[in-house]
């Protein structure tokens, strides 16, 4: 990754209309309130950054609008013509940032429809049977939205963490997790698994909690010079392990290069991330807050003291 | 959301108590539960005199800040400090009011010498406190009284001060406006 992503202007997806945000560090925490954009406020940086030309800028739309309305899904078979039916449904998408500039419209003429896209100055207009399949998948950005990852994408994830030779720092993590886990395993092609007892047991038997915990570790691993987007950070995880995860996160993100997103709701999970931040004096960090004010979205980025100042004096950071 | 801007931990302190009472009397909104995420203090007179110290607030302004209300001690005019006094502490919060340049509403509310001094003359055991301070001339100590109030509230741990006394008028006003619910 040659830069960080710094800034981003979003002109119009979802319910940003005219909004701009700056000031991003290494690692990101975002709060506000219910609504107010911190999922799609994430979406639009992941889409910006993936979308380097027409295939990965489609490919990243339909994904991001599927991964939305996964729910809808189930127990069906998926097919081409449900995620072209999505990915119609969105309309215009402007989101321009220090790394690159995209443009998508739809553009009807007489019932007929063409997809306008621009990508950095790069103006082509096509037809969506035009679109590929056949996209180079860019490993090193990766979303991790508030269901957690999958079966296949743990292991893929997990890939990265072998490919490095990771595995003993991720059980020693694991282990401080839950001092009964001595192991993790990817058995039979794709089925995580953990070793209790002399025993290994499918990571699906336990709390949610270990398994997004893991999750995170080995995507960190795998967006090496790269981006990870997470959404609601602490879900299942309690409380008292938020300290062992910031720090985590605040380890790997620098020895990897990884530039880190994460929503929360949680103040236990904004005060241990300034905790931990000033336990080990990092600086490259930052707390993006949104808020709305006649139905205009806005944000205030706090850097490393300022994070820290705001917990100390019990402030309230978690949106307007 | 509106801010009250204050020296230090004390004021946030005595802050949060006056607007805990202003809330069981009903004159503020009862929705407001975190009182300390309204009371922001500024580790001293010359940091709240200071515009330099507002990089985090100005960030606020005027998206998640609407109204702003500066509490302080205006302290002596004989310390010779250039804000010392009630007059010279005037044109210094109106100065940094201007040099601030915010376009939301800003007010400010100032302690006729400092806190202390301004507490122990609501005390309704006013003359025994003072005949204390006289006995062992705490003023030699301490001109700004904060023995007193130390004293007082080591005496009477669970008894807040007397808000409702007269002298909190002024004050009480500034809070109820700056907490009217138009502005939150």
């Amino acid at each position: 990754m040659d830069k960080h992503l710094k800034s981003i202007d979003i002109k119009d997806f979802k319910c940003f209309k005219d909004f701009k945000a700056n000031g991003f560090k290494r690692v990101n925490l975002i709060g506000g309130k219910n609504n107010v954009g911190k999922t799609a406020f994430m979406e639009a940086c992941y889409i910006n950054l993936s979308s380097v030309n027409i295939d990965s800028a489609w490919r990243v739309l339909s994904l991001t609008k599927f991964r939305r309305n996964s729910l809808e899904y189930i127990g069906k078979t998926l097919e081409f013509k449900d995620i072209k039916k999505d990915f119609e449904t969105t309309k215009t998408v402007n989101i321009d940032s220090n790394i690159n500039q995209l443009y998508f419209s739809v553009l009807n003429y007489d019932g007929k429809k063409e997809y306008k896209f621009k990508i950095n100055s790069k103006e082509t207009i096509i037809n969506i049977n035009e679109f590929s399949y056949n996209y180079e998948k860019n490993d090193s950005i990766q979303f991790i939205d508030n269901f957690g990852l999958d079966n296949s994408e743990l292991k893929d994830m997990f890939e990265a963490v072998q490919k490095k030779d990771k595995e003993e720092v991720l059980y020693s993590y694991i282990n401080e997790f839950d001092s009964n886990i001595v192991n993790f395993k990817v058995i039979g092609g794709d089925k995580p698994q953990c070793k209790v007892d002399g025993e290994y047991r499918d990571i699906n038997e336990f709390g949610d909690g270990l398994k997004h915990y893991i999750s995170i570790i080995c995507s960190l691993y795998a967006c090496e010079n790269g981006y990870l987007f997470i959404d609601e950070i602490d879900n299942g995880i309690h409380w008292s392990q938020l300290d062992k995860i910031w720090e985590i996160i605040l380890k790997i993100s620098k020895e990897q290069n990884v530039q880190l997103f994460a929503t929360t709701h949680s103040k236990e999970c904004i005060e241990s991330y300034g905790r931990i931040s000033k336990k080990f004096e990092e600086k490259e960090i930052s707390f993006i807050e949104l808020g709305q004010k006649n139905k205009k979205i806005e944000s205030i980025t706090y850097e490393s003291d300022e994070v820290i100042e705001q917990i100390y004096q019990n402030q309230e950071i978690r949106g307007w | 959301m509106v801010k009250i801007i204050c020296e230090g931990d004390d004021d946030k302190s005595f802050i949060r108590q006056f607007l805990q009472h202003l809330k069981k009397e009903e004159v503020i909104p009862s929705n407001i539960v975190n009182f300390d995420s309204y009371i922001q203090s500024m580790k001293g007179k010359s940091n709240l005199l200071d515009s330099e110290k507002y990089l985090t607030i100005e960030k606020q302004i005027g998206k998640k800040i609407d109204k702003v209300l500066f509490i302080f001690d205006c302290d002596y005019i004989e310390d010779d400090n250039r804000c010392g006094g009630l007059e010279n502490s005037k044109d210094c919060i109106e100065n940094l009011i201007i040099q601030l340049d915010w376009s939301i509403e800003v007010d400010y509310y100032i302690f006729n010498k400092n806190l202390d001094y301004f507490i122990i003359d609501t005390l309704d055991k006013k003359d025994y406190f003072e005949d204390c301070e006289s006995c062992f001339r705490l003023k030699e100590l301490n001109k700004n009284r904060k023995i007193l109030t130390c004293i007082y509230k080591t005496l009477y741990p669970k008894k807040p001060y007397d808000f409702s006394h007269k002298n909190f008028n002024d004050i009480k006003k500034k809070l109820v406006n700056l907490f009217k619910v138009e502005s939150l």
